[in-house]
């Protein structure tokens, strides 16, 4: 076990692409352009599969600038000022995967015949980089719905074809060999030995062997002069002290790595535009490395599966994919780009197909934007619109921020507001009032009720009351089930129950009742 | 370049241009002239594609082809056709005569010695067995998805068949700068692993402990003196070795210049090349010498490079003495590596790649799939008779497919799916078939029928693949099955029958059609013993039959030879990666008469193929 522990951790850190320090340090005196210029501004997506368990994604109460992170937005609470949080994305009741994922960044499903957002961004903003874009993911095609393999199309409303080894991408990127001086050296030499070679055998062979090495010495020659070709042309940035990445141990190494390449080619300005799956829709991944043996799919089906033990690896999965939704935030804000930080130049969409991964709605998707895209977002604050939005009034936005003219996307005609300083129509809720009784070992409490930060305790519960420490509710499984505690999370409720009072807070143990305040009772609503 | 291969390909056989008697003017042609070149000429227009007016006495070798089709069809009296003036049976039998004269005078020959480049599979399992790890690319395999793990796979295109059906046969499919790029690419990806920390303690099996400072001269030399034989698949001069191994010393940093080196070798000819390297005499009928032959045995059983103990015989020269020969095929068959001749020439010869098309499920497509795979296998290894192809009491199965076996699938070992797994893909298990009729032998396995759907393209599959019968394209103007007429209430066979009626399609069609209808009781891969249907035929060799069983019963009899010939034909052009010729019919014909006599098995077809003379043998042409 130990030895495992430490492997995991050696290979974290030589896995992902080092930069010799001497590098690093030149970052902002190399950087292009001299800092007066306008840096260009990047797009990249990055794709959570299966949707989220509600309860824990969606936050509780709070307003556009003072809310709190909910329980799976931990992991990148540290970028708080840098993220504006979405909500009431997605007006659509309920949605298969492989729809839902082609409408994360097409809009409609049935918007089959346009690009999507990320491809007519980047034609607009891609410019003479070497790279138009990159299509990346994590696993193989899903077949029996091929729709959930894909997010990206080109504009013939065909599915783009994704790549997803690191080392094959930093290659591409970074050591085209016929741009690389020194590698064209070695090859020039390489022709030159295996010339000789193929010539020492022309000398002994019969007729179908010369032939044979006819045909590979013209290769050889062509080669040859393919090299002359690309004398005295040379790309401009020497990227020759890059550090390949090792071969990716598990999903996580893999991922990491990827997004290592994903930062470095936006910062050498290699491509502009990134989109990024970390996994398909409809996974069947097992992430075995986090200890869990059920599949993704399976597991999202949260309540339709329920078990403890299958919701805690469920959590497990998404906080993964919110880590690595923070390690992209990390990594672009570790470059220094221009005045800023990459980040501050880029716009990053970190979002999901559909809501509740049960129930496949595709309404309160998990719709997240990053970075101030060099002015275009307002960031640090929490927009939760009045009335659920469609996706395409998000793309349409983000089409004009970036400068592409278009009067509707996937039937939106409207831009979405909100983005900046715009003004838009918040949701309101009720007043209501929140209090707390206590009469000896009997407590009732009126408050908003979600669920514990830390999804390690994914079994605490805690009532928010105004002025007071939060009541803690920590209950049995059964009254956990019994009381159906998970679905009111985020509104407000009445709860008795007896219990008692540790470190000066309240907690109760066993529930007597639960009442609604405004809601009604579980199951009896749609979705 | 290419056009001067193709020259050579034609002006082949000098000595055998062949003694055609003079009887050909006399008899031959008049003959031709009367019946046939009517409808059998202008090249590429002529019926079946067949030209009988550019035949004369000098092409006999190189439209040797044509020739046994069109002798096989007067002699089965098909041609000429029902319609047309008939020979007298006088004319026919000189026709007969004079033929087998010329086939009986044709010498077996081994055929000329030609290189050949590996590959793909060869290439990926060769680079494989070279470093001792599979280049990976990074992508999750969950199920239900399908992923290319194979760096090489993914970046190689994979290879079009060539002329003999077989992609192995990669004479029409040279070397392209597409391909020197990937190789290129692909042996940089293999070098940079190969001295990665990942795979130090795998590099240190040869080169011994590494310090930290890296790699030194002893280090390089004992991987130049291991990796570089094992590249060539020979012994390699002193002398080359020692200059690879000077060439590192001279540079400073001796890992970088050994990474030159090994790549300098794996771009050679005498790599990406089967065959270049080959000892001897130009212009002489000779055995190979001994390396070759061990790389012929291991890619044709293994699709893979010769092993350590195969190299160690060649070098030492024991490799061709009979005993040896013949322990190390049954060697190799033993080993998991001879799943090849299932999942690479089985696959090749029977088309399965197409099942895994019939379903977009991966678990479920890949039960359809492994199933006559595993079969193959089951055929080759445990050593069954070659009829079994066509009927057995073996089948394999996994949950996804028991449902066709009935009360059979009871003896499988019950599959529990593990907690919180919705599909996976499940490993088949053996069944003997006891209470299963309607099953057993390839043709009515789930995913052929599944492939094959409807009468026709069931009944040509089984002509091509199973009797070895080559059918032209049918005609541009087929049209569409009509509808029943006014009151009169056709079955479908029928009115396929109505359709077909005409002579230029009955030709092919009352041999596609029997085969065809005797399966139309199975609906895709599903077994309707009550469906109303008519699988009764007659074959054109005469045989009548009920049903399937019926039919099944006169390929294991009647039409033994011819399928047995067809096995022989494909696993020995496998085998020599190219098409036959008909200077190999001679070879064919004693193969086939001595698994006829012996009820052969398949290993004993293995043996027999890797025993003939064009797999042994060879003529370098100056």
């Amino acid at each position: 076990m130990n030895w495992n522990i430490d492997r995991r951790t050696f290979l974290r850190g030589t896995a992902g692409v080092a930069l010799p320090l001497p590098f690093l340090n030149l970052m902002t005196a190399s950087a292009k352009e001299s800092a007066t210029e306008k840096p260009p501004v990047r797009f990249m997506t990055l794709f959570k599969p299966n949707g989220v368990h509600p309860p824990s994604w969606n936050i509780s109460g709070g307003s556009e600038t003072d809310f709190r992170m909910s329980p799976l937005m931990q992991p990148f609470a540290k970028h708080k000022d840098d993220v504006l949080i979405l909500d009431n994305m997605g007006d659509f009741g309920f949605s298969s995967h492989a729809n839902s994922t082609r409408r994360f960044l097409s809009g409609h499903h049935q918007n089959t015949k346009s690009a999507s957002v990320d491809q007519l961004i980047a034609d607009r903003i891609s410019g003479d980089t070497p790279h138009r874009s990159l299509e990346l993911t994590t696993e193989g095609l899903f077949p029996n719905q091929i729709g959930c393999s894909y997010i990206s199309y080109g504009h013939d409303g065909q599915a783009i074809p994704r790549e997803s080894d690191p080392q094959l991408i930093f290659d591409r990127l970074f050591r085209n060999p016929l741009s690389h001086p020194q590698k064209r050296r070695e090859m020039a030499s390489l022709l030159d030995r295996v010339r000789e070679d193929a010539r020492s055998l022309t000398r002994k062979a019969g007729h179908e062997d010369r032939a044979t090495l006819d045909q590979y010495l013209t290769v050889v020659r062509e080669t040859e002069k393919r090299l002359q070709d690309m004398q005295g042309r040379s790309s401009s940035t020497d990227f020759s002290k890059f550090k390949r990445p090792e071969r990716p141990a598990n999903l996580n190494e893999q991922a990491e790595s990827m997004i290592d390449l994903i930062a470095l080619a936006m910062w050498t300005d290699s491509t502009r535009c990134v989109t990024y799956m970390l996994g398909n829709s409809n996974s069947r991944m097992i992430f075995d490395f986090l200890g869990i043996k059920e599949q993704h799919h399976y597991l999202s089906h949260f309540f339709r599966n329920f078990s403890r033990e299958n919701l805690e690896a469920l959590l497990k999965i998404s906080r993964w994919h919110m880590e690595k939704f923070d390690y992209l935030l990390t990594r672009l804000k570790s470059f220094k780009d221009h005045n800023g930080t990459l980040l501050d130049h880029s716009v990053v969409l970190f979002g999901s197909g559909m809501g509740h991964s049960d129930n496949h709605t595709a309404t309160r998707i998990p719709i997240i934007l990053a970075g101030k895209g060099g002015g275009m977002l307002k960031t640090g604050r929490y927009v939760r619109f009045s009335e659920n939005q469609q996706l395409g009034k998000l793309h349409l936005a983000l089409l004009q921020k970036f400068g592409v003219e278009l009067e509707s996307f996937a039937g939106s005609s409207t831009a979405l507001a909100g983005l900046d300083s715009s003004d838009f129509t918040p949701w309101r809720e009720r007043p209501f009032e929140s209090w707390v009784k206590v009469e000896g070992d009997e407590i009732t409490v009126q408050g908003r009720i979600r669920m514990s930060d830390n999804l390690d305790e994914a079994k605490l519960f805690f009532v928010d009351v105004q002025n007071k420490p939060s009541v803690r509710i920590e209950i049995s499984f059964r009254d956990f089930h019994n009381f159906n505690i998970a679905y009111h999370c985020g509104t407000p409720i009445t709860i008795s129950g007896t219990g008692s009072e540790q470190d000066g807070r309240l907690t109760i143990t066993k529930v007597k009742e639960l009442t609604s305040l405004f809601g009604s009772k579980p199951g009896s609503a749609n979705g | 370049m290419r056009i001067l291969l193709a020259i050579c390909c034609l002006l082949f056989l000098d000595s055998h241009a062949v003694r055609v008697s003079a009887s050909f003017e006399t008899e031959v042609k008049p003959f031709l002239k009367k019946y046939c070149v009517d409808c059998h000429s202008g090249g590429e227009e002529a019926k079946g594609e067949v030209d009988l007016s550019t035949m004369n006495s000098s092409n006999f070798a190189e439209r040797f082809e044509h020739w046994e089709s069109a002798i096989n069809r007067v002699k089965s009296h098909e041609m000429p056709p029902e319609d047309a003036p008939q020979p007298t049976a006088e004319e026919r039998q000189k026709l007969l005569k004079w033929y087998q004269t010329e086939v009986d005078s044709v010498a077996a020959h081994p055929g000329f010695f030609t290189p050949r480049r590996l590959c793909a599979t060869e290439y990926r399992k060769t680079l494989r067995s070279l470093f001792g790890f599979d280049l990976e690319v990074a992508i999750i395999e969950a199920e239900q998805t399908v992923a290319e793990k194979s760096l090489v796979m993914k970046l190689l295109q994979t290879d079009p068949p060539g002329a003999s059906g077989f992609r192995n046969d990669t004479h029409g499919n040279p070397l392209t700068t597409i391909l020197w790029d990937q190789y290129s690419y692909i042996a940089d990806a293999g070098l940079e692993e190969l001295f990665s920390q990942q795979r130090r303690p795998l590099l240190e099996e040869i080169t011994g402990p590494i310090p930290p400072a890296g790699i030194n001269i002893e280090h390089a030399e004992k991987l130049v003196r291991s990796f570089v034989p094992r590249v060539f698949r020979r012994s390699v001069p002193e002398s080359k070795l020692v200059e690879i191994i000077d060439a590192v010393k001279k540079n400073s940093d001796q890992e970088a210049a050994l990474n030159i080196e090994l790549k300098a070798v794996l771009m050679s000819a005498g790599f990406m090349f089967r065959g270049l390297m080959m000892e001897g005499e130009v212009g002489k009928q000779q055995p190979v010498d001994s390396f070759e032959l061990a790389e012929r045995l291991s890619y044709f059983i293994w699709g893979d490079m010769p092993d350590a103990e195969l190299l160690e015989l060649a070098s030492a020269g024991t490799l061709v003495g009979p005993e040896i020969f013949s322990a190390q095929i049954e060697r190799m068959l033993d080993s998991p590596k001879s799943i090849n001749l299932a999942d690479d020439f089985a696959l090749q010869w029977l088309t399965l790649d197409q099942i895994a098309k019939q379903s977009d499920n991966p678990p479920q497509a890949e039960a359809l799939r492994s199933q006559p795979v595993d079969y193959m296998h089951h055929l080759f290894v445990e050593d069954r008779p070659l009829l079994e192809l066509i009927d057995s009491k073996t089948a394999f199965a996994n949950p996804f497919t028991a449902k066709f076996y009935g009360t059979d699938s009871k003896q499988m070992v019950r599959y529990r799916k593990q907690k919180g797994i919705e599909v996976e893909i499940v490993p088949n298990q053996k069944i003997s078939l006891v209470a299963t009729k309607n099953r057993g032998g390839i043709l009515t396995m789930p995913g052929i029928l599944e492939m094959n759907r409807g009468p026709v393209i069931r009944g040509t599959w089984i002509l091509e693949r199973i009797l070895g019968e080559e059918l032209p394209e049918p005609p541009a103007d087929v049209g569409q099955i009509p509808a029943s007429p006014p009151g009169k209430n056709l079955t479908f066979r029928e009115l396929f029958e109505m359709h077909r009626s005409k002579i230029t399609c009955a030709i092919c069609h009352d041999r596609i059609d029997p085969l065809g209808f005797a399966l139309q009781r199975y609906d895709g891969s599903n077994y309707k013993q009550n469906a109303d249907v008519d699988t009764t035929g007659r074959l054109p060799t005469g045989e009548s039959f009920e049903d399937f069983v019926g039919l099944k019963q006169i390929l294991v009899t009647s039409q033994r030879e011819p399928v047995i010939r067809n096995i022989v034909e494909r696993t020995l052009s496998y085998a020599l990666c190219r098409k036959l010729k008909f200077f190999d019919r001679p070879t064919v014909d004693k193969i086939v008469s001595e698994l006829v006599a012996a009820d052969g098995t398949y290993r004993d077809l293995v043996h027999q193929v890797a025993m003939s003379l064009p797999f042994q043998q060879t003529v370098i042409r100056n």
